[in-house]
């Protein structure tokens, strides 16, 4: 279990306010909220690309390296789509096999791009080369931070399906913020709700997306679709 | 070599020397400017401290140091009365190396600091994302900003081979011992010996030229693998 006590930040005139936060592990998370709600800075603290004014966040034995986040701009390293994927398996002193990374270039749909300098690639294909990236070296936790927002449907529902895929073989906990509530409510198992830097209310999708009775997310939710 | 005499152009040992001593002056100068200024630039953007908005300005004043200026700093510091007198370095090698690394040293910093504020954040944050620890993510920072510490080095090398003010007084253009292209065309021009000033100048285009070239050089090979 993930479990985040007290967690405090203030950023301007912003203060995020997370009382006690419990994630299983293994387990698929949905972070939603209106913007500026707090989701980013919840994962950037987590993550450890922001420090907590107070605050105590017990991941147990997992340490950095078995954590990734990706950004909804990744950063490309100047470099060809094959090098971007080695990165994270060459600071984690892995074995980097040839199959396996063009197996993932080929799983993310950018099959005959591993020699395309990665920062001339467009923005959903910068995206999907983040995910691939940030799921080749196994993590235990991913963060997916709406990295998914400027893929094409095909491409969105591909990376579901690669989501589904770990989680059948070597189960991961994500916690994926998006706004995306199609995928959100077909991908996990349990939705968080922020409003104003706090977590406003946790539970299932059926709970948090159809069911609910607080006004705060029937407003919130009334401004988006959920489809097939 | 009578097509080079007809055009004006002399070449002899004194010209070779001259032109040899420029070029040690300058990859010597670039060398420990670098070996300065780019920590320094990178410590500037990196830590926070009292009196750092201070110090980058006076850095940025030090950019623009009037050669002549710190040709007299360090001349009033090396002269037989001066503080560093004993040291005896006045009109020789060291003391012109000295004077070019206190005009080129800071344009690299600067530079290098610019260049880094505009870009190390996000490859900082990329590199802790991916689960780097702190000297791999250093080591990144340099990798994704090599190109621009290269155009930076040979702006440094540029400034460095082009200055006579400064070297003219600490190095006192003495033959065969500190005499520089830029110092002796100047004297030549007084002697009214345009025959080997024009030599010179001719040398220190093409000198110019090729760095051009090589920048572009660069520039062009990063073009070719951006649009690949």
């Amino acid at each position: 279990m993930l479990k985040i006590i007290k967690l405090e930040k203030k950023i301007g005139d912003f203060q995020l306010n997370v009382k006690d936060l419990s994630l299983e592990e293994k387990t698929i998370h949905g972070i939603i909220g209106n913007n500026g709600s707090g989701k980013s800075t919840l994962i950037k603290l987590m993550t450890g690309l922001l420090k907590p004014d107070t605050g105590v966040m017990d991941f147990g034995t997992l340490t950095k390296r078995d954590i990734v986040i990706t950004a909804p701009r990744p950063y490309m390293l100047h470099d060809t789509v094959y090098n971007n994927l080695t990165y994270p398996l060459k600071i984690r002193k892995q074995v980097i096999k040839k199959e396996t990374i063009m197996e993932w270039i080929d799983r993310c749909g950018l099959s005959g791009k591993e020699k395309q300098y990665a920062p001339s690639l467009s923005s959903g294909e910068r995206q999907k080369l983040s995910l691939a990236r940030a799921l080749i070296f196994e993590p235990e936790v991913i963060f997916i931070d709406e990295t998914m927002a400027n893929m094409d449907p095909d491409s969105v529902v591909l990376f579901e399906q690669i989501i589904f895929d770990i989680q059948s073989k070597k189960p991961a906990t994500w916690i994926i913020v998006s706004h995306q509530l199609t995928h959100i409510y077909k991908l996990c198992q349990c939705i968080h709700f922020m409003d104003a830097g706090s977590i406003l209310a946790s539970g299932t999708p059926d709970e948090i997306l159809l069911h609910t009775d607080n006004p705060v997310i029937r407003q919130y939710l009334s401004k988006y679709t959920i489809g097939n | 070599m009578q097509f080079w005499t007809s055009m004006g152009i002399e070449i002899n040992q004194e010209i070779i020397d001259i032109i040899l001593l420029t070029m040690k002056l300058g990859i010597v100068s670039t060398f420990i400017s670098a070996l300065l200024g780019v920590p320094f630039g990178m410590f500037l953007e990196r830590v926070d401290f009292f009196g750092k908005k201070v110090i980058i300005r006076i850095n940025r004043t030090l950019m623009g140091f009037p050669p002549v200026v710190a040709g007299l700093a360090v001349y009033l510091l090396l002269m037989r009365r001066g503080p560093l007198g004993r040291w005896e370095l006045l009109f020789t090698f060291p003391a012109m190396v000295i004077v070019q690394t206190l005009i080129i040293a800071p344009i690299i910093s600067g530079m290098v600091y610019t260049s880094c504020k505009n870009m190390a954040p996000q490859i900082r944050n990329f590199a802790i994302s991916m689960g780097a620890d702190r000297w791999q993510t250093f080591l990144l920072v340099i990798k994704e900003l090599k190109n621009d510490i290269y155009f930076i080095l040979i702006t440094g090398f540029g400034r460095s081979i082009s200055e006579v003010g400064a070297v003219m007084i600490v190095g006192g253009n003495i033959k065969y011992k500190t005499r520089t292209m830029t110092t002796a065309i100047s004297l030549m021009r007084n002697k009214g010996d345009f025959g080997e000033a024009i030599t010179l100048g001719f040398v220190l285009l093409i000198i110019s030229f090729i760095i051009q070239c090589f920048v572009d050089f660069l520039r062009r090979y990063e073009e070719n693998v951006e649009n690949n």
